[in-house]
């Protein structure tokens, strides 16, 4: 944890302004990153490193029928979605080439959703997912898909790649509920990841049981919730038929590309820029404080496929 | 499951009723303790381990064609600790249920004796809203007997916030989410201290009023030379005597309770502030 000391003025500022953080020049070196300039295909079905660049590429693919009444998807357009976006990150004709730079038959997969009753991954997306992934060769005996009990899953423990996969939300504690946040699962005590409103979640993603085995992220805004109301924080009214998916490998730039719709969505509805009751500051700081990927716009190259009414960003 | 949580669930589900409006139970209940909650809510379960709460029941309401209904009821473990959790929210309209009961969009809070209770509908209808608040009557009811609030409240000056900008609490994290006051613990916050805080004028805009308490003499005493060489320096400390400086400022009131003010207008407001608390703490006879 960082020691320096913050004033009240830039406490407010960093809760009221968008999560950008400052120029990071190329030093990102994350393990995730996917060039701006599609590289060659990686031998052995995963995805590695595949250049280091000053830029993160991002996907966000909408459909406007991908959402048939809120919480309830249309399973055929998600896949299409996926597809879409996957082949869109890797720069390739067809999906299965792309899912192929993700997975491949030697490899054993965790893909790690998110359950929570009110606002799930959802099972259309789960099932996406799954199915590619045993599509790419990898046995069903070594494919799990969970959020609790990670660490003690044994396909967990021996994965050599995870696909993270949860909804946007606004987060009473950690200001957005983010694809970074979706590991907290991976340390036995996630209140020791809970201080400054989650401030250094980047932490766990350098931990053993996730380190460099994270190929696919997917922020799934198909009905983000945009406002949060008490702890428990889940409203119906505070969710909006968005119909998209973010796809990247670079966890920090699907987050903060998220996060920027979320802005923007609370602009719409309220009329202001209302900072979220939690800075969501931890996406940032995963960037500026953890190295690990990039939150700055102007340092993700983000791709946007289908619906562009209310896109926001 | 054990005998003890056994005796847990069915003392808790006692306090909830078997049907609101054609609302019934739908699933079997949960019961969540300060290591499980994070399963149930997620890192927001942090707001309810630092008011140090003891037990959680959650149940969920069903009606066909409706939206679910779910009532989280918590056993705080004291009254002040239900009050202090109940101020972290208290915007919404009064429904006259409880003690500080607040509602809007579909959520109902209040708190009564040592529980503080949620009641929530996944979306909102005139019918779950009705259900909501036959719910939130009922449980107040079953719990049958008022709490006391916090005894530090009486060191608050009256009429100096409003009863909606006034928070009780333990830990420096819930203090920053109120009212930012330095990034690290320099009141030395914890299970074991209370403060009670007053955001004065429209959003805190006209400063904070922080009156703390705690354990012993020697405990306020660390905790006011921490406060004073992070946010006070070069001010002197003298016990008793109001040490101020840029619209902020400290007084000892009693040998384990200081004051302190943020951000006020003036110095002069300062100094006003602080001399009402020692007078209030005078009148009021607290120690």
């Amino acid at each position: 944890m960082s020691g320096k000391r913050i004033t009240r003025r830039e406490f407010l500022k960093t809760t009221a302004v968008a999560p950008v953080a400052g120029a990071i020049g190329c030093c990102c070196t994350g393990s995730t990153s996917v060039a701006s300039t599609p590289g060659p295909a990686a031998a052995g079905g995963t995805a590695t490193v595949q250049s280091i660049s000053r830029t993160s590429r991002v996907v966000l693919v909408r459909d406007s029928k991908a959402v048939l009444e809120l919480r309830k998807f249309n399973g055929a357009v998600v896949q299409k979605m996926l597809d879409d976006a996957v082949a869109a990150l890797f720069g390739v004709n067809d999906p299965a080439s792309g899912w192929k730079k993700i997975v491949g038959p030697g490899d054993t997969v965790g893909i790690k959703t998110n359950s929570w009753s009110s606002l799930p991954t959802g099972k259309e997306v789960e099932e996406a997912i799954r199915r590619r992934v045993l599509e790419a060769g990898v046995p069903a005996e070594k494919l799990a898909m969970a959020d609790w009990g990670v660490l003690k899953n044994p396909i967990f423990q021996n994965a050599t790649v995870l696909i993270n996969a949860r909804p946007a939300r606004a987060h009473y504690w950690a200001g957005m509920g983010s694809c970074l946040k979706n590991y907290i699962q991976f340390v036995p005590k996630p209140s020791e990841y809970h201080t400054d409103a989650c401030a250094d979640l980047a932490a766990i993603w350098s931990l053993p049981p996730v380190k460099g085995r994270t190929k696919l992220n997917i922020l799934v805004m198909l009905t983000p919730q945009y406002h949060n109301i008490g702890p428990r924080g889940f409203s119906e009214k505070y969710l909006w038929p968005y119909g998209g998916l973010i796809v990247g490998q670079d966890v920090v730039a699907v987050d903060s590309t998220g996060y920027r719709i979320i802005q923007a969505k609370r602009l719409e509805v309220f009329g202001e820029d209302r900072p979220l009751e939690t800075s969501a500051h931890h996406i940032s700081l995963a960037d500026t404080r953890h190295n690990l990927g990039r939150s700055d716009p102007k340092d993700i190259e983000l791709i946007k496929i289908g619906w562009a009414e209310g896109v926001l960003v | 499951m054990a005998v003890p949580q056994q005796g847990i669930l069915e003392r808790l589900g006692r306090l909830l009723p078997q049907s609101a409006q054609g609302w019934t139970p739908g699933a079997s209940d949960d019961l969540y303790d300060p290591e499980t909650i994070f399963s149930y809510i997620d890192g927001a379960g942090e707001v309810y381990r630092a008011y140090n709460f003891r037990h959680l029941l959650s149940r969920r309401y069903d009606k066909k064609d409706n939206p679910e209904i779910i009532v989280d009821l918590f056993d705080m473990g004291s009254s002040a600790d239900a009050f202090g959790v109940n101020t972290m929210d208290l915007t919404g309209e009064d429904p006259g249920i409880g003690q500080g009961g607040t509602y809007k969009d579909g959520l109902l809070s209040f708190w009564r004796d040592r529980y503080f209770v949620s009641v929530s509908a996944e979306s909102e209808t005139a019918a779950a809203r009705a259900a909501c608040l036959e719910l939130g009557r009922r449980i107040a009811a079953a719990i049958g007997k008022d709490g006391a609030r916090p005894a530090l409240l009486e060191a608050l000056p009256p009429g100096l916030a409003p009863e909606t900008a006034v928070g009780y609490l333990h830990s420096p994290v819930i203090l920053n989410r109120h009212y930012f006051v330095h990034a690290e613990n320099v009141l030395n916050l914890g299970p074991d201290v209370e403060l009670v805080l007053a955001r004065m004028g429209e959003r805190g805009r006209a400063g904070a009023l922080l009156i703390v308490k705690y354990p012993t003499a020697q405990a306020a005493s660390k905790a006011l030379a921490s406060f004073t060489a992070a946010l006070l320096p070069g001010s002197a400390n003298a016990p008793g005597a109001a040490a101020g400086t840029g619209k902020r400022g400290a007084v000892r009131l009693t040998a384990n309770m200081f004051a302190a003010v943020l951000g006020a207008d003036s110095d002069e407001s300062v100094r006003i502030v602080l001399d009402r608390v020692v007078e209030q703490v005078k009148k009021g006879g607290i120690e």
